[in-house]
């Protein structure tokens, strides 16, 4: 934590480099904004027509969609570098962060700032407030605060497949297949309650890969839905933050342990 | 710390297994479990010790080892066997601690920041390092000074050619006070005039400030002007490790005496010394001189008591002219020597 200050450093640093850039910038921000909305705009349009998707209405869809999203955001914006994480080991670019008196994985982050992150903030608190608007939610404090908690959880559990699906680059070199299939098709799953799947799909995204506990499980808490029939126990709903310290953490063993085989490049 | 040579290296290996990647998704997975490989002994049991303040030439044909050595050493590569000491750490055990000792450039990648002003990368190192600001400027101004960086700090990375990113990069490993600087072919691609500064640069600061350095190169020019001890790898394996002189004085038998007479001698003999070839013809001719049985000066001598001399020069071998015998026939070196 004492390197703290390094890292907003190095942070600031990615944004002055990405701002060189500022063309590419405002374009890559409208075009996924675009993008987002056509997303969301479908998911709405379906609700529309079938007036609500297995008992859950426009606004709570909403809210749903605005969780990952937000989620999302902000993954994006502490994990961009491992998107492309395979480039930088194939290169032997990562030689450079072992060669400083910094932990690896916190310089990665700051080492890259991504504009879709903003692309997708925005995105994500709007859908949230159409969604909060449209329920009848009443916010206590305490829902407040442990909404952030649900954030922090879901971030781990999003950075936490990113990080895993890096980690495996150590040993095999290439992940650009797994990052597009584990990384950006698998939100397809959470774009709906996760309850629309059969039971075995519902314990995959609980127990092996834990996208419901992003949004869908933790929605039950904002929109006070009911929770006796979710997956083991009602209780599931609260326990987004404990899943998300527990995937990150398993994930976090698989990285370190794949820096020390580390391969670097012979040029 | 305790005392004893810098870095020691001891039956130090390095094996890649090569694989064959298959593509696409089930080709990630399956290459998880299963895969057709090879072995590659890179390094292949080293051992060697460095003491504080030594130059030292570390060379050898590509795919010799050399970058997989200096990755161990600076702890970016977990050997296969072997222990490494770096001033008394595990470099891949300690890689923070041990980073703050070391000073390293890699002539084919750039350690600075791509898109940003050289002086905005040197600033962040300040940081990542935390080298107080004080210490900082006085480096500055002398790499400055050294290397000829102030045109060069307002631009972006990426902007320069490529002998101006090795200077800032020479000089963004220095800004730490490393004890050991490791430099894996920093000449690369440097016109003349700006080889010559690195060199100069490289000699000054490991004799003002007794920093150890480790110089990878294919220029054999490099390690004559600069390296008192030079370690020869072959596949992995060191072959030679010792004074760059006496590699020299081992190999050859014959220094070249060349002797500019005023005007054309003839037919030119040494009755005298008989072992003496010379050959060409003209007013220039070049006398080869086995040194093990006779002295240059004698030569000399005898050719400025039999005819008119101009002008004379002696010629010394270069290093490179034996590395490149020892690559050609690695097993020459341990051949016994022939007798006087
Ligand atoms: N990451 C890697 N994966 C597989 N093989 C590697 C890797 N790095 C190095 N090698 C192999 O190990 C051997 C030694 O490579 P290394 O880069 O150490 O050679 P070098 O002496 O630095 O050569 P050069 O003078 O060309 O830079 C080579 O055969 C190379 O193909
Ligand atoms: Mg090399």
């Amino acid at each position: 934590m004492r390197d703290l200050p390094i890292y907003l450093t190095m942070m600031l640093a990615a944004i002055r480099a990405k701002m060189e850039y500022r063309v590419t910038f405002l374009f890559l921000f409208f075009a996924l904004v675009t993008f987002y909305l056509g997303q969301l705009g479908t998911v709405l349009v379906v609700i529309d027509r079938f007036g609500s998707i297995n008992g859950w209405t426009l606004g709570e869809m909403a809210f749903l969609y605005g969780l990952m999203v937000f989620s999302q955001s902000i993954t994006t914006f502490f994990f961009a570098s491992l998107v492309n994480f395979e480039g930088l080991i194939m290169q032997g670019g990562f030689d450079r962060y072992l060669l400083r008196p910094l932990d690896p994985l916190p310089q990665l982050i700051a080492s890259q700032f991504e504009v879709s992150s903003i692309a997708h903030l925005v995105i994500g608190v709007s859908a949230l407030v159409y969604g909060a608007a449209g329920t009848d939610i009443a916010w206590s404090a305490g829902k407040v605060a442990f909404f952030f908690v649900v954030v922090a959880g879901a971030v781990m559990i999003q950075g936490g497949v990113r990080l895993g699906v890096s980690a495996i680059c150590f040993w095999t070199m290439r992940n650009r297949s797994l990052v597009h299939i584990l990384v950006f098709s698998s939100k397809e799953f959470i774009l709906y309650p996760v309850s629309i799947f059969n039971y075995w799909i519902q314990v995959f995204l609980t127990l092996v890969f834990p996208l419901a506990f992003v949004n869908f499980y933790p929605s039950h808490v904002f929109l006070n839905r009911d929770a006796s029939n979710l997956l083991f126990s009602p209780l599931i709903q609260y326990a987004t933050p404990v899943a998300g310290v527990v995937f990150f953490s398993l994930a976090y063993l698989l990285w370190r342990a794949g820096i020390n085989h580390y391969q670097s490049t012979g040029s | 710390m305790s005392e004893g040579p810098l870095v020691v290296v001891d039956h130090l290996s390095r094996h890649f297994t090569l694989t064959e990647s298959r593509p696409g998704f089930w080709g990630s997975v399956t290459g998880l479990f299963s895969r057709a490989t090879s072995v590659r002994r890179a390094v292949d049991d080293i051992s060697f010790s460095l003491e504080a303040g030594e130059f030292v030439g570390y060379v050898g044909e590509n795919g010799a080892g050399k970058s997989t050595t200096i990755k161990m050493l600076t702890g970016i590569l977990v050997p296969t066997s072997g222990t490494v000491r770096v001033g008394g750490l595990v470099p891949w055990e300690s890689r923070r601690e041990n980073s703050r000792q070391i000073g390293v450039v890699f002539g084919q990648r750039s350690q600075l920041w791509w898109d940003l002003p050289v002086r905005e990368s040197f600033d962040l190192l300040r940081s990542i390092f935390r080298v107080p600001e004080g210490r900082f400027r006085e480096n500055l101004a002398e790499l400055d000074d050294a290397l000829e960086l102030s045109p060069l700090l307002a631009t972006p990375v990426r902007k320069l050619s490529l002998g101006q990113r090795m200077r800032c990069d020479l000089a963004a490993a220095f800004l730490h006070d490393p004890k050991i600087l490791f430099l894996d072919e920093p000449t690369i691609g440097l016109d003349l005039i700006a080889k010559d500064h690195v060199r100069s640069f490289l000699k000054r600061i490991n004799q003002t400030r007794r920093t150890t350095i480790v110089l990878t190169t294919h220029d054999m020019d490099d390690i004559e002007a600069l390296c008192e001890r030079i370690v020869i790898l072959d596949e992995g394996k060191i072959v030679y490790d010792g004074a760059t002189e006496s590699l020299k004085r081992r190999y050859v038998r014959e220094k070249g005496v060349v002797v500019e007479f005023h005007g054309d001698p003839g037919v030119v003999t040494l009755p005298d010394l008989p072992t003496v070839r010379v050959e060409g013809e003209g007013a220039k001719r070049r006398f080869s001189v086995p040194v093990d049985s006779v002295g240059v000066a004698t030569v000399i001598a005898a050719v400025a008591a039999r005819f008119a001399v101009k002008d004379i020069s002696i010629h010394e071998p270069k290093v490179g002219e034996v590395v490149k015998r020892i690559y050609d026939d690695p097993a020459s070196l341990t051949r016994p020597e022939p007798g006087p």
